[in-house]
């Protein structure tokens, strides 16, 4: 599919204000960062470097002045604060200044009273709700959701998930909070999320894998779609280190792909 | 002046952002190698304040860095890429001041590597050493070795960093010669100095 053709994201459409990533590499390959207020799934499988691109956006954000929050639903959100420490750039008063926040989603299904296992149509509302309450009053401009699947995982069924990713994206583009959504995906599922909704109504879709070359496992990154922006769409070898990611071309050459 | 002052000062008197090669004639190999080292190691690196990126397919590291200790060079500026020792079973002591690889096909994570230092430790006029072009010959198709030097080179340009690629020949007919043509600025020839 061309990346112009995509519903709502004309690439004629003049590029907006850009939420850089502060990745420097993915910033020049999204011509500045992502579009601001958008919603963009991070999607791959286990261990492909999903939490630490997410976490890394939110630290440099908020080491912009921007308002950061982090929504863990599968780690606790203690455990996650650790895992800043690999990171040389992060600084602890982030957090204690309020600009770096995290929040445990169970913690919210409880305050909330959502007990069902598979939430009610009023449930997904109020979480909704809930959600556009914590980025309004904190003043979040970005936000992570880690990981979207197990939100959905309770609401289960295809068209509630579409409405409320709908939703989700009301209200998110309306309080211009650019976010990033965490996708847990299958080795080789053919797609980037749960249900496959989920990947149609974001704006953006970036897929983190890990491939195999003569015995060598590498990570790699490629960028699906992002609507509103003219991106490659190559795949980059992206390697996990304390100053941050980073990226290189993966190389052709001669070479067969996913060797 | 000794001859192996004159490559240095070839060097330097080089542009940020040039990609020059540098020909050692292999009937001379041992010598020429040695005045590479001098040249880009010590002869380069001292006054400038700027650190050196050896990426090390040839030799292990370990190697390198002693030959380097015969010449004065101090460790304080100067980071291996050692991509060579994991294959060749030498592993056992990896130097403070160098970072491993795989193997010599792992051309990302060679590009990965040299960005990593070159960031995490900025200089002015930072310098980066291939060793050696033919070396990635042996372990990488041509193809892909072009690609890899095309991107490499370019993104190193961007970044004001001089590059010195080392090559083995004595005939410029040859296909690496060729190669080299298309992505170096210049071409110090060992053999004829002065
Ligand atoms: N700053 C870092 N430097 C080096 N390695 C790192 C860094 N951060 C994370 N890693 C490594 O990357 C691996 C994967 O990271 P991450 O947790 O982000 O993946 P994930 O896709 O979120 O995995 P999961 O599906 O289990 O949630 C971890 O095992 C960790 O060892
Ligand atoms: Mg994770």
């Amino acid at each position: 599919m061309a990346d112009g053709a995509l519903p709502g994201g004309p690439a004629s459409e003049p590029p907006g204000e850009r939420c850089p990533s502060g990745i420097e590499a993915l910033d020049n390959i999204l011509g500045g960062g992502f579009p601001r207020g958008h919603l963009v799934l991070v999607a791959g499988s286990v261990g492909t470097g999903k939490t630490t691109l997410t976490l890394e956006f939110l630290v440099r954000g908020a080491e912009r002045g921007e308002r950061s929050l982090f929504l863990s639903v599968t780690e606790a959100s203690s455990k996650l604060r650790q895992n800043l420490s690999t990171f040389e750039f992060f600084r602890p008063e982030l957090v204690s200044s309020g600009r770096l926040v995290f929040v445990d989603i169970p913690v919210v299904y409880e305050k909330l009273g959502l007990d069902h296992e598979e939430l009610t149509l009023e449930e997904i509302d109020l979480l909704i709700r809930a959600i556009q309450g914590l980025v309004t009053e904190l003043k979040i401009s970005r936000l992570v959701i880690d990981s979207l699947t197990s939100v959905c995982y309770r609401i289960r069924r295809e068209e509630r998930i579409r409405d409320f990713m709908l939703k989700l994206s009301q209200v998110l583009a309306d309080l211009n909070c650019t976010t990033l959504l965490v996708s847990e995906i299958g080795q080789a599922s053919g797609r980037f999320s749960l249900h496959g909704v989920e990947e149609a109504i974001v704006d953006g879709v970036i897929l983190l894998g890990n491939t195999r070359r003569q015995g060598d496992i590498i990570r790699v990154l490629q960028i699906i779609k992002m609507r509103g922006t003219s991106h490659s769409r190559a795949q980059y070898v992206v390697e996990l280190t304390p100053i941050g990611l980073l990226m290189a071309p993966h190389l052709k050459g001669g070479r067969q792909e996913g060797m | 002046m000794a001859p192996d002052g004159d490559i240095g000062e070839r060097l330097r008197a080089l542009s940020g952002g040039s990609a020059v090669a540098l020909r050692l004639d292999p009937h001379e190999y041992a010598d020429h190698y040695f005045a590479a080292l001098a040249a880009t190691l010590r002869d380069l690196g001292p006054d400038s304040s700027s650190m050196t990126i050896y990426v090390s397919v040839t030799n292990p590291a370990s190697l390198v860095w002693s030959l380097a200790q015969a010449l004065d060079v101090t460790a304080d500026r100067l980071w291996f890429v050692d991509a060579i020792s994991h294959i060749m079973m030498n592993y056992r002591d990896p130097l403070p001041n160098a970072t491993y690889i795989e193997s010599p096909r792992m051309l990302e994570d060679m590009m990965l590597r040299v960005e990593y230092l070159l960031r995490k430790y900025p200089s002015p006029h930072p310098t980066v050493v291939i060793d050696s072009v033919n070396s990635l010959a042996i372990h990488n198709p041509p193809d892909l070795l072009s690609e890899f030097f095309h991107i490499l080179l370019n993104n190193l340009k961007s970044r004001q960093v001089l590059t010195a690629l080392l090559v083995v020949s004595d005939d410029t007919t040859s296909a690496l010669d060729q190669m080299l043509a298309l992505v170096v600025d210049e071409t110090i020839d060992l053999g004829r100095r002065g």
